[in-house]
């Protein structure tokens, strides 16, 4: 009988190789994507995933092809917003078909399959221990979805990512340097000092050296959401945190978008961006987009 | 030899129990809960590939009319929705599902097929969904 060194390699698993393979499917399905945008944070609840789907709005309104991956497997909120709650993943003889929304957008979100009630469970021959895999393993999901999903011809593929300036990281470095990041803050000094930090955190990168797979990533700029708030009674933006104006972030500053109590109804229901009404809002959401645009140009 | 049990982890080991169904005699694979775990997280499949090869180790096996059929012997249950069958080319579309996300899709799936009536999902069933839900 063989003992352990007498196995060679890894006993036939080949490891190594289907790293390999896995990152050659991922690369193969988004050949025909255009620009990967991340849309971050590192703070949580700054309305990353409203911005990245009113961002998917504006840009679909404008003819352009678009999808969102719902990067927050543990918190997903794009099937609920995205109206594709209940959606199927149907599989394809190739691929399997993205979700849309009734403007066209495609949309993976773990939302779909999950129940807001349940939470993502891996099966683990280590429970309680998930602190040592459990990050691999969503990355290793990320990457499956990646693979087999039909993102077909796109022109912008936003990443919804989730809180934590780690996580931005991590993701950084598994997507690679094609794709370019946005972050999101509001005008609260704690939100931009955890902002802050992510820059510094993606701009520490930059050790890496350019080109390569794992090169820094672009920073378009960062959004500031909520600043102020829209009234609809008097059709006026209102102050809503106190705090100095001007942020100290060291990247372009792609706009402000303020806060609109109706947006967010809207959001919880579904309604897709093209049955928004003209507001202040909706006008600053274009301008940021228009800026996105310009900026990956 | 014929699967016995699977122990469930016990302070992070796996055991998988095997028997032979003429002397009894068992045999057990371990694991280590941590190699396992993280090799696993990459989603990479562990072992060499098969390619059939379990196929035709399952026609040399000596103990084929000893091992009862794992299928059971049927019957439907009130508390379970109505088991749905898959054709081949359906279930070979199946697996272009990301593994972790499979048993969830294949519910829904599944669910769609009983709701207009079927209870075979076919590659027709599979294009009415993807119709049904505009991709």
């Amino acid at each position: 009988m063989k003992g352990y060194h007498d196995i060679v390699g890894d006993g036939g698993s080949r490891i190594l190789e289907q790293v390999a393979e896995q990152r050659a499917r991922i690369n193969d399905g988004l050949a025909g994507v255009r620009h990967l945008v991340a849309v971050g944070s590192g703070k949580g609840g700054v309305g990353k995933s409203t911005l990245t789907l009113h961002l998917a709005g504006a840009l679909r309104a404008r003819g352009l092809r678009v999808a969102i991956l719902d990067a927050d497997f543990n918190g997903p909120s794009q099937a609920r917003m995205a109206g594709v709650q209940g959606a199927l993943f149907v599989p394809g003889s190739h691929k399997v078909s993205l979700p849309r929304t009734s403007d066209g957008i495609g949309v993976f979100s773990m939302g779909s399959l999950i129940s807001e009630s349940a939470s993502l469970e891996f099966a683990s021959t280590a429970p309680g221990e998930s602190q040592t895999w459990r990050a691999t393993r969503e990355f290793a999901l990320l990457g499956e979805i990646l693979a087999s999903f039909e993102w077909g011809a796109l022109d912008v593929l936003l990443f919804d990512l989730p809180p934590g300036t780690e996580r931005t990281v991590q993701y950084a470095d598994f997507l690679g340097p094609q794709t370019s990041f946005v972050l999101v803050t509001i005008p609260s000094e704690v939100s931009r000092g955890v902002v802050a930090r992510s820059v510094a955190a993606l701009l520490a990168r930059r050790s890496l050296g350019e080109g390569g797979s794992k090169g820094p990533n672009r920073m378009l700029g960062y959004v500031e959401n909520m600043s102020g708030y829209y009234c609809r009674d008097c059709n006026a933006i209102k102050p809503l945190f106190d705090a100095p104006k001007q942020s100290t972030l060291e990247i372009p500053c792609l706009g402000t978008v303020p806060f609109d109590p109706e947006l967010a109804r809207r959001c919880d229901q579904g309604i897709p961006f093209a049955e928004l009404t003209d507001t202040p809002v909706r006008r600053a959401l274009n301008d940021v987009t228009g800026r996105l645009l310009e900026t990956l140009s | 030899m014929k699967l016995q049990t699977v122990v469930p982890p016990d302070r992070g080991s796996l055991s998988v129990v095997y028997s032979c169904p003429a002397c009894g005699y068992e045999m057990a694979m371990l694991t280590n809960a941590y190699e396992t775990q993280v090799v696993q997280s990459l989603g990479v499949r562990i072992g060499p590939a098969t390619d059939g090869v379990a196929a035709e180790a399952g026609g040399k096996c000596p103990f084929p009319g000893m091992i009862p059929s794992s299928e059971g012997t049927g019957g439907h249950r009130a508390d379970q929705p109505i088991a749905v069958k898959w054709t081949a080319a359906a279930e070979a579309r199946l697996t272009n599902i990301p593994e972790f996300v499979r048993p969830m899709a294949k519910i829904g799936i599944e669910k769609f097929a009983r709701d207009r009536g079927s209870l075979e999902v076919d590659e027709k069933i599979l294009d009415d969904a993807k119709q049904f839900f505009g991709m």
